[in-house]
């Protein structure tokens, strides 16, 4: 069987520092690699480092050859020709990499046509073929800002494998999906070796991993940790680091023990949302009390994100209502969201928009000093601005920013789906701490059933 | 802790490109010149001698002398301080109106956004220089016509970056974070909007002025502008021109000052960097 990718000594630096490396795989025609590690562990370098894709500020070094033949020292214009026809791409963020301008239907359909060369009306027949097989009917001609995370996802899925490229990448390919719409980029992945294609993909996911099988490479902080075959590394892990990312998995958790719960706080009655002129549900309740820790799970664009509006009142109702405890302030309800670097003015020190906060809710500095070290960040680096923290701290940070205000709700959005799992773990586990010590309610929206099996005292699944 | 990862702080590089410094270097002069004028040679701009015309640069006259024996250095400092004035009070009344008028149409949106858009556009409309000639013929000749003349045409580029940006920046979950938190509006514009709009205004300003100064220049040479006997680098260029064979450096002179001008202005914003 002949090698599809095949990379020997590879390693990616920036300017004299190793960021990555060295690392030396092959993946024959029809096999499977999967990358496994934590955010920052560099597993997207590699991606990058095969396609050409690297930063400018970066340099990788090593032998890359693609389908038998050495690419790491094309030129860039001589690499691009690769793309989407020898490798194809699924994005990290697949809502960034599509044209904010252009209709679905007409982006896939531009693959059809330009890279896989055919012709307009078989490019019309295949794409409308793409948009059935991953349930898409209906989203034609939506732009990207109209589509779900999800839809996105798939649309993008859609035109990257327009070409039918022997090789697929794909960048943590489940990242901020429901459980549903998870499983089935996982099985459509899993096809691809199946239908004698290669695959790589990127995970930090220790099930994705598990159900595509193939090889695997374990990376932490840039170094190669373990590597071998998925299902035996997985199976009896023997490095430290690959087992408490088995042990970070949500399946592993262990169930938490139930809260004490107080009297109601946010009592909402026969609610019903629209976003613009679509109605999403209608005849919602919910009595939130004190200390109660409720999860919100259900498909993605049913409208979980704008329900939490709606309970902050950031957002009018279609019709019913949303009633506060009379003792509460505005501020006694506060939101955490998914991607914490947009949750912060990213041109402010931190301790500044913290100084803010404390100064206009009459909170003293030692206080959230003493919040902080609580949730394990150190003040120093308070004096960084939003992105000179890692996404974890940054997370951290905005709860405690949101307990200077003394809140008796948290609404929170996927506050972890951004976040690798060991990370994801130990901020759930504070926020579960906070809410014991301080009654908090707290509603965490989440697309993973296990998360609201083991974190949570009761579930509300929407649709 | 069992696993607290932290990113290493990448020094942020406060390095400028050499192109830059130079722009800031030949800001400073000109400045420097402007704020001085003529007093920092102690040579009366206006004081004529028929009897010494046309000379070429000498000890008493570093510069040269002009058609009617006019100190050349004293002159052209003298309008230095004219354009450099000019265009800086021209930016900040273009520049304020502007942007405040841009956040508020980003701001409460709507009809306030519509009417706003309309008037910006309907300015937008009209050759900025022909404005300026219309009020310039109103009051012929009067600095004040056209410097109303040139922050009527300049606003609306502030005005139409702000909003856009400012439009981006206020839908930001950040910003609603920070409402929900307790920040008010004035707060919201200084940490939201200023840190976010305040790099791509003062590019703006830069090129306006740039724009300023060549339009009082252009203006004075085609005899709408500032008159005679007024030291304006325009206007000189104009006298000058009649006697370029005889003495070609001398409308050298004011060319040069309004291209190191003009160049300054751009490439202290990093306006001719490459991409």
């Amino acid at each position: 069987m002949s090698i599809s990718i095949e990379v020997k000594g590879l390693s990616v630096f920036a300017g004299p520092t190793r960021l990555m490396g060295p690392v030396s795989f092959q993946v024959p025609q029809g096999g499977t690699l999967v990358v496994m590690g934590e955010t920052g562990a560099g597993k997207s370098l590699i991606a990058q480092a095969i396609l050409g894709t690297l930063p400018s500020s970066l340099r990788a070094e090593g032998e890359i050859t693609v389908n038998g033949r050495r690419v790491d020292h094309l030129s860039i214009t001589e690499r691009a020709k690769l793309w989407g026809r020898e490798i194809a791409t699924l994005p990290q963020e697949p809502w960034r990499a599509l044209n904010p301008l252009m209709h679905a239907f007409r982006q896939v359909k531009e693959t059809h046509l330009f890279v896989a060369n055919r012709t307009k009306p078989e490019a019309a027949a295949e794409t409308k073929q793409a948009f059935e097989t991953l349930s898409l009917s209906g989203a034609e001609n939506r732009l990207p800002g109209a589509l779900s995370g999800g839809m996105a996802q798939r649309v993008a899925f859609a035109a990257a494998t327009a070409a039918n490229a022997p090789i697929l990448l794909a960048d943590e390919p489940t990242k901020g999906l429901d459980a549903e719409r998870h499983a089935k980029v996982v099985e459509r992945l899993a096809e691809v070796p199946q239908t004698g294609g290669t695959l790589l993909a990127i995970t930090h996911e220790a099930a994705v991993a598990r159900r595509l099988g193939g090889d695997i490479l374990v990376l932490r902080d840039g170094e190669l940790v373990e590597q071998g075959s998925t299902t035996t590394i997985l199976a009896a892990p023997a490095d430290r680091y690959t087992q408490s990312l088995l042990e970070a998995d949500p399946q592993n958790w262990p169930k938490s023990k139930p809260s004490d719960i107080g009297k109601t706080v946010l009592r909402v009655h026969d609610l019903a949302v629209a976003r613009g002129k679509k109605r999403l549900f209608e005849g919602f309740n919910l009595d939130l009390r004190a200390g109660e820790k409720v999860a919100l799970t259900g498909p993605s664009g049913i409208g979980k994100t704008t329900l939490l509006d709606a309970m902050a009142g950031l957002l009018k109702p279609v019709s019913g209502s949303v009633s506060r405890e009379k003792t509460l302030s505005k501020h006694s309800i506060q939101k955490l969201y998914q991607d914490p670097p947009a949750a912060f003015p990213n041109r402010v020190r931190l301790k500044h928009t913290l100084q803010d906060v404390a100064r206009l809710n009459k909170t003293n500095w030692s206080d959230v000093l003493q919040i902080l070290e609580q949730l394990g960040i150190h003040a120093s680096l308070l004096e960084r601005k939003p992105d000179e923290v890692s996404g974890g701290e940054l997370q951290r940070i905005s709860i405690a920013r949101a307990l200077t205000v003394k809140p008796k709700v948290i609404l929170a959005d996927e506050p972890t789906s951004r976040l690798d799992p060991i990370t994801q773990r130990e901020t759930l586990a504070m926020l579960d701490g906070i809410a014991r010590a301080n009654q908090i309610a707290i509603v965490l929206v989440t697309h993973d059933k296990n998360i609201s099996a083991k974190w949570s005292d009761r579930t509300i699944s929407l649709g | 802790m069992e696993h607290v990862h932290t990113l290493p702080v990448t020094p942020t590089s406060k390095k400028r490109n050499p192109a830059q410094l130079l722009g800031f270097a030949m800001m400073a002069c000109l400045i420097i010149a402007a704020i001085g004028g003529p007093e920092l040679i102690g040579v009366n701009p206006a004081k004529q001698s028929l009897l010494s015309t046309l000379e070429r640069p000498s000890f008493a006259h570093p510069l040269g002398t002009d058609h009617l024996g006019r100190d050349m250095a004293a002159r052209l400092l003298s309008g230095a301080q004219l354009s450099l004035s000019l265009a800086l009070l021209s930016v900040i009344t273009a520049g304020l109106p502007g942007t405040i008028l841009g956040v508020l149409a980003a701001w409460f949106g709507g009809w306030t956004d519509r009417i706003l858009g309309a008037f910006a556009d309907a300015i937008l409309a009209l050759p900025g220089l022909l404005l300026v000639l219309m009020l310039a013929a109103i009051s012929p000749g009067s600095w004040w016509a056209l410097y109303a003349g040139i922050s009527l045409t300049l606003w609306v580029e502030y005005f139409r970056y702000t909003r856009q940006r400012a439009r981006i920046v206020l839908a930001e979950p950040s910003v609603e974070a920070s409402r929900m938190l307790g920040l008010g509006p004035w707060l919201l514009v200084c940490r939201h909007l200023i840190p976010e709009i305040g790099p791509g205004l003062l590019t703006i300003a830069a090129f306006g002025a740039a724009t300023a100064v060549t339009s009082v220049a252009a203006l004075g040479f085609v005899s709408v502008g500032i008159r005679p006997p007024t030291a304006e680098w325009g206007v000189m260029m104009t006298e000058l021109l009649p006697y370029w064979r005889e003495a070609p450096f001398l409308i050298l002179q004011p060319v040069a000052c309004l291209v190191i001008t003009v160049l300054a202005l751009h490439l202290s914003v990093g306006g001719l960097r490459r991409p």
